[in-house]
């Protein structure tokens, strides 16, 4: 036996380590989590009573699902006749993350129990049994959020929560037009501003997804640290906008056509066209900013695992995610995020499967002469 | 700036001997003097125990078209011919000769104006193969059967910490350059190019300071014209270099002649030189003995056939870290498994790396972070050639592009979960080697 390491080459290897990846993306997570409970206790005071019962739940029920994530993963590896040493050495962080997101995509006010039982899904279903870090078919933690929505009801809370507005007496766009926003949060304030959706000032949400910015800021360090390719996102996000706006156009235009009922002539139909995309066009930031658009887009959907292996096929894959996004959220009038994520999750294998890439150099084959 | 797709810069540690004149390495005892030093037919022995030969003396001789001959390192009596491992760890002949401390040397004759042919075959003659790691002879390289147009001279030199190239050029720039005119002359090519990344702008001032070299903005028709390429592995590769230089793209399977193009190394070039004016056979090169688990790095001029644990000992011995031994360059060279080897035509480096720079992390799940895809200089999709190979699945390993890989690493190199990538790759080509 040689005292020196002996190994196929390359001798050399990045200092980039899964591990490493994964701390990234938890430092990362950190200012939305801080800034979602700080938004919480500033809503609970301004409402007038006590900060601390609602501050206090969102507080455990991230420790619990951080917790009992990682637990799951320990007592999943004990069952399977793992050794605690070798357990901890293979600890890669990644259950941590997932317990980071299902805590974030909780409410405030849900039960501590759903907080649980979400995170031992997300790990033990979702992922363990498909074979661990890297071989899951769905996002563990989008799989854990939809699991909680779907079968706990009141539990899973949604109760809303209002802080005041950063700016106030400003109409913003949210509401004036015919966004497909609509109706997405029921008793919603309508002096939102753009700038109240970006700071989370008053916007009701997950603890997790309410502060945009603070998830921007999240993003961007994952772009710096070389973890994320900034183009998936942005790719995301630009097209639910945009698919957004042609909603919200063709929407506005047919309701004024139908108001014009008989009235209706060739100049008049170019000026409601007209007219619908400038209102059209108010739908776009707030479409965007909006909901877990911007949690699902930076960290969610973009999870490595769960994305297509191609350039080309990453483009479709997040263009079609954006266009989901403001289909559905137009059609099912809620927010429709976690879902699209996880429907287009069902779909990568296909996308790995037909998309391909053609080596450099590549030639067809030529035909054999006869 | 010129470059490829793909690739990823590794950080070069090349400043460990990058201001470092070449040493000449002295006479030691014992050689082991190897008959495979190049790809093809190993060379038949032409001496035996107890014969005396001088330096420069042909000792083995080459033993088919594709077979380089061999020329004795030092003056000295044969022992015998022996059984040792390679770089690669496999077992083969070498001649073990003991240097008996005369200078008696042999050279070939040295050749003014020669032709085409008397080029080629002086090429063949004084045993020069490719020095840049594959060794193939340089004899066959230089008369392809396709139609070309262009030399290129490799100098991207784009391994990690390697630096023999780069001084080469910077210490023996007209013997060098007069080596590739010759090289072009035996190709019978006018156009040249020397590709170089741009961490070495010393040898490129070197190289253009020289009539008829120049750089690619103010070239006059018929001069050499000296490239400045992106700093990125794999830069030096044969297709990368072609495609930066030319933009033109060898096609799978293909030799670059069939896009016209011959690809020599810098220390083939000076090889040229050597035995064509000097009239000096393929018998030293200039190697990096580099890593911070030596003491003392150095450039230094070898002789084939050197024991590592001499060079070892030239350059100051091992510090107590060193985790890993590598033959050639980081990124492509071999990890020995001791110092119980020996150097070849086609050794550009010996590296004693310590824990901190050599990755002893074991490998874990993948977790499709597609780096690999993004780097890989050939566009295959590595991270399926790995999974498919892991299961021993060929088939499906080769539609993803096994075959076309040249085992750069620069997908293991970036790698997050560590997968052995090159690793499948090879055992994937073995496989189908089985199979036929």
């Amino acid at each position: 036996m040689s005292k020196y390491v002996y190994s196929s080459s390359p001798q050399i290897k990045s200092p980039t380590t899964t591990k490493r990846i994964m701390i990234d993306v938890c430092i990362a997570l950190l200012p939305a989590v801080i800034a979602g409970i700080v938004l919480i206790a500033m809503a609970e005071t301004s409402r007038g009573g006590s900060a601390i019962p609602n501050t206090i739940n969102a507080i455990l029920l991230m420790a619990l699902s951080c917790i009992s994530a990682v637990g799951a993963e320990f007592v999943y590896k004990l069952c399977c006749k793992k050794d605690f040493a070798t357990i901890l050495k293979e600890f890669d962080f990644s259950s941590l993350v997932t317990g980071m997101l299902v805590g974030m995509n909780l409410y405030s006010t849900s039960k501590w129990y759903v907080a649980i039982l979400a995170s031992v899904f997300a790990i033990v279903v979702v992922k363990m049994i498909f074979g661990g870090t890297g071989k899951n078919l769905f996002n563990p933690a989008i799989a854990g959020r939809i699991f909680a929505f779907i079968s706990f009801g009141a539990a899973f809370g949604g109760t809303m929560h209002y802080t005041e507005k950063y700016i106030t007496g400003v109409n913003g766009g949210y509401i004036v037009g015919a966004t497909p926003l609509q109706g997405l949060f029921g008793e919603v304030d309508s002096t939102l501003t753009n700038l109240d959706l970006l700071l989370g000032t008053g916007v009701p949400g997950c603890i997790g997804e309410t502060c945009k910015i603070a998830l921007l800021i999240g993003g961007l360090y994952l772009v710096i640290r070389g973890v994320l390719n900034f183009r998936w996102p942005l790719v995301y996000i630009l097209s639910t906008g945009v698919f957004s706006v042609l909603i919200a156009w063709i929407t506005g235009y047919s309701a004024m056509v139908e108001a014009a009922g008989t009235n209706a002539n060739s100049v008049l139909l170019g000026y409601y066209l007209q007219t619908a995309f400038i209102d059209a066009l108010g739908a776009f930031i707030p479409s965007i900013l909006s909901g877990g658009l911007i949690l699902g887009a930076v960290f969610m959907a973009t999870d490595y695992v769960t994305t297509p292996n191609t350039k080309l096929g990453n483009y479709i894959y997040f263009l079609l995610c954006g266009a989901l996004t403001a289909i559905l959220r137009y059609a099912a009038g809620s927010e429709v995020v976690s879902f699209v994520i996880l429907f287009m999750n069902i779909l990568v294998p296909l996308f790995d499967m037909y998309i391909v890439r053609k080596p450099f150099g590549f030639v067809k084959a030529k035909k054999e002469a006869k | 700036m010129r470059t490829f797709k793909g690739g990823k810069h590794v950080p070069d540690n090349k400043d460990l001997t990058q201001g470092l004149a070449i040493e000449q390495m002295p006479i030691i005892l014992d050689y082991y003097v190897s008959l495979a030093q190049h790809i093809g037919k190993p060379a038949e022995a032409v001496v035996s125990a107890g014969d005396n030969v001088a330096e420069g003396q042909l000792i083995a001789k080459a033993s088919g078209f594709i077979s380089a001959n061999i020329f004795s390192p030092v003056c000295g009596v044969v022992v015998g011919i022996e059984k040792r491992k390679n770089a690669q760890g496999a077992t083969i002949d070498c001649i073990h000769i003991k240097s008996n401390g005369e200078q008696k040397v042999e050279t070939l004759q040295p050749l003014s104006n020669p032709t085409r042919e008397q080029i080629v075959a002086r090429i063949a003659e004084a045993g020069i193969v490719g020095m840049g790691g594959a060794g193939f002879p340089t004899a066959v390289k230089v008369q392809p059967k396709d139609f070309v147009d262009t030399l290129i001279i490799n100098a991207a030199e784009c391994e990690p910490y390697l630096n023999c190239d780069n001084r080469l050029m910077i210490e023996r720039a007209k013997e060098f350059i007069e080596g590739t005119k010759l090289l072009a002359k035996a190709c019978n090519v006018e156009r040249i190019f020397i590709g170089l990344e741009e961490n070495k702008m010393e040898a490129y001032n070197t190289l253009v300071a020289l009539d008829g070299v120049s750089g690619e903005k103010d070239a006059q028709p018929g001069d050499i014209v000296v490239m400045l390429l992106k700093k990125k592995y794999p830069q030096g590769a044969e297709k990368t270099i072609i495609y930066a230089c030319t933009k033109r793209k060898v096609p799978c399977g293909a030799l670059p002649a069939s896009v016209g193009c011959i690809v020599n190394n810098v220390g083939t070039a000076y090889a040229v030189y050597d035995a064509v004016v000097n009239g000096k056979p393929l018998y030293t090169r200039v190697m990096t003995v580099s890593g911070r688990g030596i003491n003392n790095p150095k450039n230094i001029q070898v002789r084939t056939g050197t024991p590592l644990t001499a060079i070892v000992d030239f350059c100051g011995g091992l510090k107590e870290d060193t985790a890993k031994l590598v033959s050639g360059g980081p990124m492509m060279g071999f990890s020995l498994a001791d110092l119980d080897v020996c150097t070849t035509k086609t050794d550009s480096g010996f590296l004693a790396l310590t824990s901190a720079e050599a990755s002893t992390a074991l490998p874990t799940e993948c977790i499709n972070c597609g780096r690999c895809a993004s780097v890989c200089p050939m566009n295959l999709m590595p991270m399926y050639i790995d999974f498919y190979a892991t299961c021993g699945d060929t088939e499906n390993a080769v539609k993803y592009g096994a075959c076309n890989c040249f085992e750069c690493g620069t997908c293991a190199y970036v790698c997050p979960a560590k997968r052995p990538i090159v690793q499948s790759v090879r055992l994937t080509k073995m496989r189908l080697r089985e199979k036929k």
